[in-house]
């Protein structure tokens, strides 16, 4: 429901600018014309008007800052069973050996089945700036020498019609996609955490088994992930994923 | 006049005449965080414009909200002080907390065509007054002290292009 809504009023949110061109004004003595094309970026944007030139004390310096992607525990506040994620890259094109160096970023839903982006600014509404929260259940790591990523995480929840799952996407060094991929859970342990835990217990079990779900009905082989642990200590997921770098 | 709270929004936009290093940071890492992104919606790279994918591809226009965690920590370092807006007195002075991230325009294949905005929503201001063209408010939080007491501390400013009034509160 919520999801449909944020969908249909993200496109009217697409045509929210808030443009006010104003004449030039006369009565601001002592100031200096800036920039005249529209959109460009000097001290203020200006398309035939005037305004005050910034005189302050240079600063603050800005400094080259990673995206906001970039970091190993993406929990951000969200409530649920710890979740430690290890995904391990290997590389088809060199006997399968590890891949270091390679970007991986993982998403996926909160304990009751949403995406931060669903939440961040439904309806196309403004984001805090409280630094990462508004893109919580996501981040991105480069493989160490092993091949190896680790998230800190929660046992995502479940939304229908899919079976539980963790997106990836796998990147070289560079950027270039490798590859894009789901992970799956094993049906005994997303049982015993959805039926035992609040908030997952609010909703129970999922409502698409592995066998039946439309992305790993014919794929679960390499797809489903091994989780060991338990509700009290949390659970470590561990995973390969192949790549063709 | 009737005292009301506003909310004033500054749309920034960053292109590639950016001149000052926060504003070509913002270009280059927005347009690295597109690339990365936008193969999720474009594997085949069958398309080339930020215009193309949202046409064509379902889901495209959360590119919008993926590419903002590129800007995240830039947004941070302007310490809650809206930049370019100034004070009658060549000052930043606007605070905000709140911002929405948007591509305009960009394409896999042109870094030149790359074009972003950042709406910055301020805190709420009091308006007192307007003199010419010019509004005279007052902030929540200021670092201005009155110089006696009963004294509010005020700001006076221009509107001026990109920036406008984004909302409005009589007060009683």
């Amino acid at each position: 429901m919520e999801r449909k809504k944020f969908l249909k009023d993200s496109l009217a949110a697409l045509g929210l600018a808030t443009v006010l061109p104003l004449a030039c004004s006369k009565s601001s003595g002592g100031s200096s014309s800036s920039g005249s094309s529209s959109g460009s970026s000097g001290s203020s944007s200006s398309s035939g008007s005037c305004t005050v030139t910034s005189t302050e004390t240079a600063g603050p310096y800005p400094t080259i800052t990673p995206s906001s992607y970039v970091r190993s525990n993406i929990v951000d506040g969200q409530t649920g069973v710890a979740l430690t994620i290890k995904i391990y890259i290997k590389n088809i094109n060199n006997s399968c050996a590890a891949l270091s160096g390679a970007l991986v970023d993982i998403w996926h839903c909160t304990a009751e089945g949403y995406y931060s982006e669903y939440t961040d600014t439904p309806g196309g509404s403004y984001a805090t700036v409280d630094y990462t929260s508004s893109h919580f259940l996501r981040g991105r790591q480069t493989t160490d020498s092993d091949g190896l990523v680790t998230f800190t995480s929660i046992f995502p929840g479940w939304y229908s019609p899919r079976a539980p799952h963790i997106h990836a996407h796998i990147y070289n060094s560079g950027g270039t996609s490798l590859l894009i991929t789901q992970i799956a859970f094993p049906t005994d342990i997303c049982n015993t955490v959805y039926t035992t835990v609040s908030p997952y217990s609010n909703r129970g079990v999922q409502d698409t088994a592995n066998t039946a779900d439309m992305v790993f009905s014919d794929s679960l082989s390499n797809e489903l992930s091994s989780v060991t642990g338990s509700v009290s200590a949390g659970y470590v997921l561990t995973h390969t994923i192949y790549v063709s770098a | 006049m009737q005292k009301r709270a506003i909310r004033l929004a500054y749309r920034k936009i960053i292109d590639v005449n950016a001149q000052k290093p926060w504003e070509k940071y913002v270009f280059e890492d927005s347009y690295r965080e597109f690339l990365m992104q936008a193969q999720l919606y474009n594997p085949e790279k069958k398309y080339s414009s930020f215009g193309e994918l949202i046409i064509h591809v379902p889901n495209a226009e959360k590119l919008h909200f993926l590419v903002s965690a590129s800007v995240v920590g830039y947004l941070k370092q302007l310490n809650g002080k809206i930049p370019d807006i100034v004070n009658a007195i060549g000052k930043h002075f606007l605070p905000f907390r709140n911002y929405r991230f948007e591509i305009i325009n960009s394409d896999i294949r042109s870094k030149e065509k790359h074009q972003v905005a950042i709406n910055f929503l301020t805190e709420p201001l009091t308006w007192h007054d307007t003199i010419g063209s010019q509004l005279l408010v007052s902030l929540s939080n200021t670092d201005q002290q009155p110089q006696e007491e009963g004294e509010t501390p005020t700001e006076l400013f221009s509107i001026q292009p990109y920036l406008t009034i984004h909302s409005l509160k009589e007060l009683t």
